[in-house]
């Protein structure tokens, strides 16, 4: 039950992690695929960036 | 001078042999000169009826167009070939996964029906042999809780909007798939590190081999009472499922790495190759993990074991691991005797 218990404990640890990584080292596909000019303002009211 | 044009438009486009042949020159222009076409007519105007170009596109055709931000795939702007993948994600898909897996329970409960459990025909001895590590237990673990997660959140994509949407309503069901679609994201990692440490830890132990073709002639002693077939710490049954398990985990992986990094592909078609690849894959793995769950609980007794407390009862080792036994015993790793002792029944 332990050796479970450890198991499942380190996968959502990775899990994490790996959101942490990610996020840090990617942008948001409102600024990676945009350029100045088409970028708004607040993406997340506009359908193309984090709400 | 505007209203007979406009009769010379209704005219033209009311003959169906007429707007067949603009159809087909607006074709004909359009595939010699993908990205001029777009400025020698409207998709909305009567010449050009956009059913008629998607159907007339071959596989493989598109229209794109030029663009100035980065995202070069927003170049394609008409892919006919994306209905196909559309129409296998909706029609096809949810058959061919309702199939393998409700076709795998039904498989799984007749067997149960038919050949009942498999018990240990001398019963439960009371002496133990380590069967699994405390460090392979937790790679089996770490893998297999991923997987579950993975499983279940990838079939909502396929079959959530038909069973759970209309149990939830859609801001329920909506939020769930959103935290599904990261667990499914995030998770794939660990569950890639723990295939990568099961192959290399178990695949000296999974090399098939002669004694593995007389286990399978024999059923593995599962399908028919009687005599088991002698096995290495692996079985044939067991080595099938490790290979399932390395082989579709690879492509799964392979293909979820494409969908995690979309743009990696490099063009749309490929990206959706690897789509109908990962969806296909995973609907014959949960399957394939079904049948591996159930004879690893309630299809077999003492199996649960192995990978619970990662000791064994010494006469279930002995009736499916018979030669595994005796290369244990013989390092002195495990009890020897043979004689039984009777257990109280479950």
């Amino acid at each position: 039950m332990k050796v479970f218990l450890a198991a499942l404990l380190f996968a959502a640890i990775a899990a994490v992690g790996v959101s942490l990584v990610l996020n840090t080292i990617q942008q948001p596909s409102s600024i990676a695929f945009t350029t100045g000019g088409a970028r708004v303002g607040d993406p997340g009211n506009n359908l193309i960036g984090p709400s | 001078m505007p209203s007979s044009l406009s009769t010379l438009k209704v005219s033209i486009a009311g003959a169906p042999i007429v707007k067949a042949l603009c159809a087909a020159l607006a074709l004909l222009f359009v595939l010699a000169h993908p990205a001029a076409a777009q400025l020698s007519f409207k998709p909305t105007a009567e010449s050009v009826h956009e059913d008629q170009l998607l159907n007339a596109l071959k596989e493989g055709d598109k229209i794109t167009g030029r663009i100035s931000i980065p995202d070069a795939m927003a170049a394609s702007l008409i892919q006919p070939a994306g209905r196909d993948w559309r129409d296998f994600h909706r029609s096809k898909l949810p058959i061919i996964g309702g199939v393998a897996i409700i076709g795998m329970f039904a498989l799984l409960a007749i067997f149960l029906m038919v050949r009942g459990r498999v018990r240990i025909r001398e019963g439960f001895s009371g002496r133990k042999i380590l069967r699994f590590a405390s460090f392979e237990r937790f790679t089996h673990w770490v893998t297999a809780s991923c997987f579950i997660v993975l499983a279940l959140s990838g079939l909502n994509i396929s079959f959530g909007r038909i069973l759970i949407l209309p149990l939830f309503g859609p801001e329920a069901f909506a939020t769930m798939s959103a935290y599904a679609k990261l667990a499914h994201d995030y998770l794939a990692f660990p569950f890639m590190l723990g295939l990568v440490i099961m192959l290399v830890i178990w695949i000296k132990d999974n090399v098939p081999g002669k004694l593995d073709l007389q286990w399978l002639k024999q059923g593995g002693g599962i399908l028919f009472e009687g005599q088991h077939p002698p096995a290495r710490r692996f079985n044939a049954g067991q080595k099938g499922i490790f290979w399932i398990v390395i082989i579709g985990g690879a492509l799964m992986s392979v293909s979820g790495w494409f969908l995690l990094f979309p743009y990696l592909p490099g063009n749309v078609t490929a990206l959706q190759v690897w789509t109908v690849i990962h969806a296909v894959i995973a609907m014959l793995f949960i399957a394939a993990m079904l049948a591996h769950i159930y004879i690893g609980t309630i299809g077999m007794e003492g199996a649960f074991d192995a990978m619970g407390t990662g000791e064994v009862d010494l006469n279930w080792a002995r009736e499916h691991h018979s030669l595994w036994v005796q290369e244990e015993q013989a390092k002195g790793h495990a009890p020897s005797g043979s004689t039984p002792r009777p257990m109280p029944a479950e």
